[in-house]
């Protein structure tokens, strides 16, 4: 067909289905050529204000018609006239309209100088107003209940963009009009303030308003920015680009960049606006030594000479094995790189973990096994091209957040869905299905999906002749299960686990995503391998749309392991114990580094507490509060002759060290994070780091020169040209050739990257099938007598982990609290009500925490998150781990309830007090 | 227009169907109680925001609503015909003023003095006997009379019974869906909702669209004020219609009719209701009917007071509980509808007329009327005529012999004729003998067919009232989406209430056309489009009646 259209009577091509205003603002090359109000780049578009008006003729000079470009296609033979008189004039008849009920005080308004309606207004040549004084909605107030959103409905102009942000992007439906023409106006639910409604604070609606109707306290559309720095969130590992507003060396706001891939202009609220931790009070500002059981002020060369003195001293007594490092997922790959550097290259052994352990570690692992690598095949923007998404122990809405509601969006259009969970989580009421197993019996369900795929005839046979190893030997081991077994495990109906399961094969394409509800686990890592069958099984790997998927939790968790942050691998996952990588390693480190496989985080516990390690260093880690047990972390922490911690607060882990070493965050320097589809990104510094703090990569490099190894100093630059030397994989990163939106690895050595892997073939050749038989975890054979209930951790949007950075941020006056959740029936059996504090009680310990009654659970099987410190819930979490990869289990643990005693049933009564 | 409240919408398909539950939560008191909206949102997935939304843009489920107990007609035809204070005098005396709420055209245009009480419209002299309406709430059922006539009866023709008019289905049935549709195509019938789309066309382009699940509507929310032959065919013809819809779906491969049916008529739902009733005694409806693997079934939607909703977008985001604002195209409904499924809209009148072109022939239908305007026209004549009344009349019949010989003349002196609800054309009585009752006839001439009521502007009444009037109806009923008319009815009401009022103020001729001219170019639909077109003619047509108000 023929793609010609005019503008102003020249002849162009247009796309298909591109729009009269796409198709002008492209050949033109003007984005602005066009004035429009009600358009936004990430929403449809909606023709409300008309003022995108262009005139159209079928021949050159012809009889014109008046169209609304935004919406309408642009067709072959058009003439289109994009500024002719009439437009123009009915733009500012349009824009004199609207003028009759907006208040004429700009200067005094918070957006003034980047308005969009001022903007149009001062395009379109408006002076005056004709109309005479009429009805107007400018009294209406300001709506500031929130610690975030605002709202300033006398500056309202009814574009809907608010509104549609709220559905199209977050999908949380907050926001919608209410009444019927002039009278039409925003309402918050049912004509709530910000803080009563279910509003989760992701800010899309503020960021899309055109004018201050919607916007927060940090006034992110007020020009006074001077510098805006474009970096990426620290929280999770969706890795948000953020581009941050400062004026004099000061963090005023954070927005979306619209040309994310990663986000797209969107965020959580803990991008956009839990900052304010960075120049908190409580941020630590100087070294500090531990003398006679009191923390003391020291400036950097004595903390650095006492730390060196006390490791040479360890390392002379009880050799370098005594030594360990805890690197951190939320620090930069080259940090990570250094961090593994030192402990291994320096001091010598290879005793060095990170947090991933505590996470995704069964995932690596499996992955590895089955496929030859640990991390996400495919891309998040396959959600594009899928027609079936599984999400199996995710709950991403909450952890994940704008990857939840990418995820979100597709089940709200009949994408077909299954969820996996305990929990009837947020995407599971959107779901086609939802499998509510009991905690613990993941692998239980797998092998029923299995079994059903394979006795149905629901393989793709061809994808397993030609791409895998193992098959036959998967299907003798499966077709022998028993179904009612299964049935009774997993306490799911079959036929529901069946017509899933047919649903998942018959797709033509099956995304499939996980998070930590499959890894923490006794069978985390037999849990993955089984995802990989099921992948494998129906050829659902290694093309568009599908895939296996973990959601990675911290934001550059992905990045610690790849840069060797693991015992038994150092950087680029080179197996430490093979004598040709240890060669590699020893040549590239001029060192000798050791060839036998270190401590995990788990081993270190236990090693220090019978005394075989004494010192250990942690950068950014609060593992006393989020590592289960606590304790025996305790204890573990109290055993160790040094206890150096890294950290930008004093945590429950900090306050245990016997040197506390001030870092800096991420907002105060630069580096890459590596997001959970491996892409890895730029961090840009925005501010200098606060005085007193040190990036934590310059820390350990003087510390690496004073221990007599040869570092040059920090620079992300410089870090990369060294790692893409060792790590295979980054063999084409470099600082300069990132660019805005990063590259996914692997990177070839030419630069080019790498959106989906195992296209042609797996990474080890043929995909490996294994079969794993359900076990039960040995937490809930010894307990589940004495203890009857599961409880099962999770997370919360509004806080990060120990919540050290969140908890100093508005978030905490959104979230105050961790509380558990418990089914009515459960409930009533403990007489527990609503709002009551229970005392929980495990083998290990017992905490007291709020209730919050929900059919969100089933009966028997309780949750709750470990945000708060005043909770400390994993003094009840179990030391039950991941058999092969010693993640912890802490999604089944055994506990008894009752009625809370003493001060806490005072509190509650108290606050029922206030709240009432 | 929300993609994502479409498909959660759909999820409980038109069964289980969310608008329908706020309307009969709002059945008893007026609207809908706060813990209903939130949990609706709860089981719909929806948001409080969107429940909320909704109910407060319909007029018999939103908020004020509550408590209240009469609605009097406050429709162009009864007010012309001023017998609205007296109603509501009489009205007064059982209500207090607060119970008592308006009804914008209760289709009984023909003898005026219209209100509604308990599920019941009255008309007529009914307003003598209010006492006992009162006290017997819904006992006193008086059926209005209007004279019906034609000179080609095909939509008013005898109907005989059930059987005998669809014995013919069987073999509709047994032909291709595309050849029962080249008979639509070739009667070259357009669509009597307005627009006059050719409703073979439609049809195929639904047809074409690839979707297991499509939906054919018919839209029964007659609302311009002047017009009840919808009414008249709902309620006397039910089968016309149904039988058309049938047909509809057949061709396209609907599995759903859906009437959409205004409030405001409360006994076409119950005779509709009804005569979808027959048709499943004689198991015309369901899974593979009559073993010809067609299947089919039928519901009724009641409407809840919103003009909007005769334009067939915001209808569709009605039905799904979503407000009623108007879409943009494209996408079209046929392509893109109902719970995001390809769905065709048609009106009353263009469905009834679907029995007579497979009974006679497409060819026979073609035949009738003029060229461009085939077979034959619906016109609603009000209580200004001696003979008011509903009459079929072959397309291209001249407006004199309409006027004449069907509706006997007017009964008191008239200035001009609104035709074709409030966005057709203000006809001055100068214009009747250039104009025949067909499409071009009244375009080429500036003004519009529509649905062909003719609403009558006595001498008596000032134009620049009567234009006021329509303006606070635009404004009223505009969905509030696009700048121009949410904002353009509501300052255009205000400046000819100001000139009416305030005799130091004229209104400003360049700033009224500006007004006009943004209004019609700017507006997304036909409402804001639309209401210019007789505000136009009566500032050409009476200006020396206007000039007094104008600078
Ligand atoms: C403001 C407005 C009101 C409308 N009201 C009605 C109505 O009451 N009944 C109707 O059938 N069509 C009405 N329409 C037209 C419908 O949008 C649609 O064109 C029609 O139902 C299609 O049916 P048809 O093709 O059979 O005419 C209205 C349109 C607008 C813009
Ligand atoms: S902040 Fe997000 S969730 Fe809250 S109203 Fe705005 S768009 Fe909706
Ligand atoms: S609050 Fe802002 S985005 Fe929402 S409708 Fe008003 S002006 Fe538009
Ligand atoms: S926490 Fe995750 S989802 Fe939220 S802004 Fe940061 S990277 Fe994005
Ligand atoms: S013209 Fe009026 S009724 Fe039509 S879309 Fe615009 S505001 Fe709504
Ligand atoms: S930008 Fe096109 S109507 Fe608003």
């Amino acid at each position: 067909m023929n793609r010609i259209a005019y503008i102003n009577n020249q002849p162009h091509a247009f796309h298909e289905g591109e729009t009269i205003l796409k198709f002008v603002k492209r050949v033109t090359g003007q984005e602005k050529i066009i004035p429009t109000l009600c358009d936004a780049p990430n929403l449809d578009p909606f023709g409300s204000c008309r003022v995108c008006s262009v005139d159209v003729a079928l021949e050159e000079g012809g009889k014109t018609k008046t169209m609304a470009s935004c919406h309408s296609p642009v067709a072959a033979g058009q003439y289109i006239y994009p500024d002719s008189k009439q437009v123009k004039k009915l733009r500012k008849n349009i824009m004199e309209l609207v003028l009759t009920d907006h208040p004429l005080d700009c200067l005094t308004c918070e957006v003034n100088g980047n308005c969009e309606l001022q903007d149009v207004a001062a395009q379109v040549g408006i002076r005056e107003v004709r109309y005479p004084e009429g009805k107007n909605h400018l009294d209406r107030t300001k709506d500031l209940s929130h610690p975030y959103m605002t709202s300033d409905m006398s500056k309202c102009i009814n574009c809907y963009r608010c509104v549609r942000a709220c559905d199209e992007v977050q999908g949380e439906f907050v926001l919608s009009m209410a009444g019927r023409g002039f009278d039409s106006h925003i309402v918050k639910g049912n004509d709530l303030t910000f803080m009563e409604s279910d509003c989760v604070s992701c800010g899309a609606c503020a960021q899309a308003c055109p004018t201050s109707a919607i916007s927060d306290v940090f006034q992110s559309k007020a020009v006074h920015t001077e510098e805006t720095t474009r970096t990426i969130c620290t929280y999770c590992g969706v890795g948000c680009n953020l581009e941050v507003n400062t004026a004099n060396g000061e963090i005023l706001s954070i927005q979306a960049p619209y040309d994310a891939q990663t986000n797209g202009g969107h965020t959580c609220l803990k991008g956009r606006y839990a900052f304010k931790f960075y120049n908190h009070p409580d941020r630590l500002r100087s070294p500090l030594i531990k003398r006679n059981g009191k923390f003391e002020e020291a400036t950097w060369d004595e903390a650095y000479t006492h730390i060196e003195n006390e490791l040479n001293r360890i390392k002379a007594e009880s050799g370098p094995d005594a030594i360990a490092g805890i690197s951190s997922a939320r620090t930069p790959n080259e940090e990570n790189y250094l961090m593994q550097k030192f402990i291994r290259a320096v001091v010598g052994t290879n005793n060095i973990d990170c947090c991933a352990r505590v996470c995704h570690s069964p995932t690596a692992l499996g992955m590895q096994r089955a496929f030859g690598t640990g991390a996400a095949t495919n891309s998040i923007s396959d959600l594009e091209h899928t027609d079936c998404i599984l999400v199996i122990g995710a709950n991403p809405t909450d952890a994940h957040p704008v990857t939840g509601v990418k995820i979100k969006q597709k089940f709200m259009k009949g994408v077909t869905s299954i969820v996996i969970d305990p929990r009837r989580i947020e995407l599971a009421k959107y779901a086609t299905y939802h499998l509510q197993l009991r905690p613990g019996t993941n692998v239980a369900m797998l092998n029923m999906m299995l079994y059903y795929i394979i006795s149905e005839g629901w393989v793709d046979d061809e994808f397993v002749a030609n791409r895998t190893e193992g098959f036959e030997a998967l299907k003798k081991e499966i077709l022998a299960l028993d179904m009612d077994e299964m049935e009774r495990l997993t306490g799911v109906d079959r036929n529901l686990v069946k017509e899933a399961t047919k649903a998942y094969a018959a797709s033509k394409a099956a995304m499939e995503f996980h998070g930590l509800g499959v890894t923490e686990h006794s069978q985390g890592t037999f849990a993955i391998q089984l995802i990989a069958d099921l992948v494998m099984i129906t050829g659902n790997i290694g093309k568009p749309g599908a895939g296996m998927n973990p959601l990675r939790g911290q934001n550059n968790v992905q990045g610690a392991a790849d840069m060797g942050a693991q015992p038994h691998q150092g950087a680029g996952y080179l197996d430490v114990t093979d004598p040709e990588m240890n060669h590699r390693y020893n040549t590239f480190y001029k060192r000798e580094v050791p060839s036998h496989i270190g401590y995990k985080i788990p081993e270190m516990f236990d090693a220090a507490i019978n005394g075989d390690l004494k010192a250990l260093w942690i950068i950014g880690e609060d593992v006393v509060q989020t590592d289960p047990n606590t304790n025996k972390v305790i204890k573990a922490m109290e055993s160790v002759d040094l206890l150096v911690v890294q950290e930008l607060f004093m945590t429950e882990t900090a306050m245990r060290a016997t040197v506390v070493l001030p870092g800096a965050s991420f907002l105060e320097k630069e580096g890459t994070f590596t997001n959970g589809e491996r892409r890895i990104q730029r961090v840009n510094k925005v501010v200098e780091p606060l005085e007193g703090t040190k990036p934590d990569g310059q820390i350990i490099i003087d510390m690496m020169n004073r221990m007599g190894y040869e570092q040059p100093d920090y620079t992300a630059k410089g870090m990369l040209e060294e790692i893409s030397q060792i790590v295979p994989f980054f063999a084409g990163v470099k600082w300069d050739e990132l660019g805005q939106n990063g590259k996914q690895w692997p990177v070839k050595p030419n630069g080019e990257d790498t959106q989906m892997l195992h296209i042609e073939e797996f990474k080890n050749g043929k995909g490996q099938f294994a079969f794993y038989s359900f076990s039960e975890s040995k937490e809930l054979e010894k307990y589940s007598k004495d203890f009857p209930y599961i409880i099962t951790t999770n997370r919360e949007l509004e806080h990060y982990n120990c919540g050290a950075m969140t908890r100093r941020t508005g978030n905490v006056d959104i979230l105050t609290e961790d509380v558990l959740l418990i089914h009515p029936d459960d409930a009533t059996k403990e007489g527990i009500a609503d709002g009551e504090f229970v005392c929980v009680e495990s083998p290990r310990g017992k905490v007291d925490i709020k209730a919050l009654v929900t059919d969100e659970m089933k009966p028997g099987i309780l949750s709750s998150t470990f945000h708060f410190p005043e909770v400390m819930l994993n003094i009840i979490t179990s030391d039950e781990h991941c058999s092969e990869a010693m993640c912890p289990e802490y999604k089944v643990v055994s506990c008894r309830l009752r009625k809370s005693k003493g001060k806490f049933k005072q509190m509650a009564e108290a606050s029922t007090v206030v709240t009432n | 227009m929300s993609k994502n409240l479409s498909e959660l919408s759909g999820r409980g398909g038109i069964v289980d169907n969310l608008f329908e539950k706020m309307g009969n939560a709002a059945e008893k008191s007026g609207t809908v109680s706060q813990e209903e909206l939130d949990r609706l949102a709860k089981e719909f997935l929806v948001g409080k925001a969107n429940t909320y939304g909704t109910v407060t843009a319909y007029d018999f489920m939103k908020p004020e609503n509550k408590g209240k107990k009469a609605y009097i007609c406050n429709g162009s035809a009864c007010l012309c015909a001023g017998t609205q204070d007296k109603v509501m005098d009489s009205l007064s005396e059982h209500y207090k003023r607060e119970e008592i709420g308006h009804m914008t055209c209760l289709g009984r245009c023909h003898e005026n003095s219209a209100f509604h009480i308990g599920g019941v419209n009255y008309s007529g002299d009914a307003s003598q006997k209010m006492s006992e309406i009162v006290s017997t709430q819904g006992a006193l059922q008086p059926k209005d009379a209007y004279n019906v006539g034609s000179n080609k009866e095909l939509l008013t023709e005898a109907f005989t019974d059930v059987d005998a008019y669809y014995s013919i289905i069987h073999d509709v049935l047994k032909r291709s869906p595309e050849e029962v549709l080249g008979e639509i195509k070739d009667s070259n019938i357009r669509g009597r909702g307005g627009a006059g789309f050719p409703m073979g066309v439609k049809w195929d382009f639904c047809r074409k669209a690839e979707s297991d699940t499509k939906f054919i509507i018919c839209n029964a929310d007659e609302g311009d004020p002047g017009a009840y032959s919808d009414r008249y065919l709902l309620e006397e013809r039910p089968h016309s219609v149904l039988f058309g819809m049938m047909v509809g779906g057949f061709c396209m491969g609907a599995q759903w009719g859906i009437l959409y049916i205004r409030a405001e008529y409360p006994e076409s739902v119950d005779i509709v209701n009804a005569a979808i009733q027959e048709l499943r005694d004689r198991n015309l409806l369901g899974d593979n009917i009559l073993g010809t693997g067609f299947n089919f079934d039928f519901k009724v939607i009641k409407a809840q007071g919103a003009y909007i909703c005769g334009e067939e977008t915001a209808l569709i985001n009605s039905i799904e509980g979503q407000r009623p604002e108007v879409r943009t195209r494209p996408p079209f409904p046929a392509i893109q509808g109902l719970f995001n499924k390809p769905t065709i809209v048609n009106n009353v009148e263009t469905l009834a007329a679907v029995h007579w072109i497979l009974d006679n022939g497409g060819s026979a239908y073609a035949a009738l009327g003029t060229d461009k305007s085939t077979g034959t026209k619906l016109v609603c004549l009000d209580s200004f005529f001696n003979k008011p009344g509903m009459y079929e009349v072959e397309m291209g019949t001249s407006l004199r012999t309409v006027i004449d010989d069907f509706g006997g003349g007017f009964k008191e002196p008239v200035k001009a004729m609104h035709i074709g609800g409030p966005l057709g054309g203000m006809v001055p009585v100068s214009k009747i003998d250039d104009l025949a009752i067909d499409f071009e006839s009244f375009s080429t001439n500036g003004f519009l067919l529509g649905h062909a009521s003719v609403v009558c502007i006595p001498e008596k009444i000032e134009i620049i009232k009567y234009l006021e009037h329509l303006m606070e109806f635009a404004a009223y009923e505009s969905c509030g989406k696009c700048f121009p008319c949410r904002l353009g009815t509501t300052r255009g009401q205000e400046m000819f209430a100001k000139a009416i009022n305030d005799e130091n103020y004229k209104i400003d001729r360049d700033l009224l056309n500006d007004l006009l001219d943004t209004l019609q170019e700017g507006s997304l639909c036909a409402h804001g489009g639309g209401i210019p077109l007789p505000v136009k003619n009566a500032l050409h047509y009476f200006e020396d009646e206007l000039s007094q108000y104008l600078a």
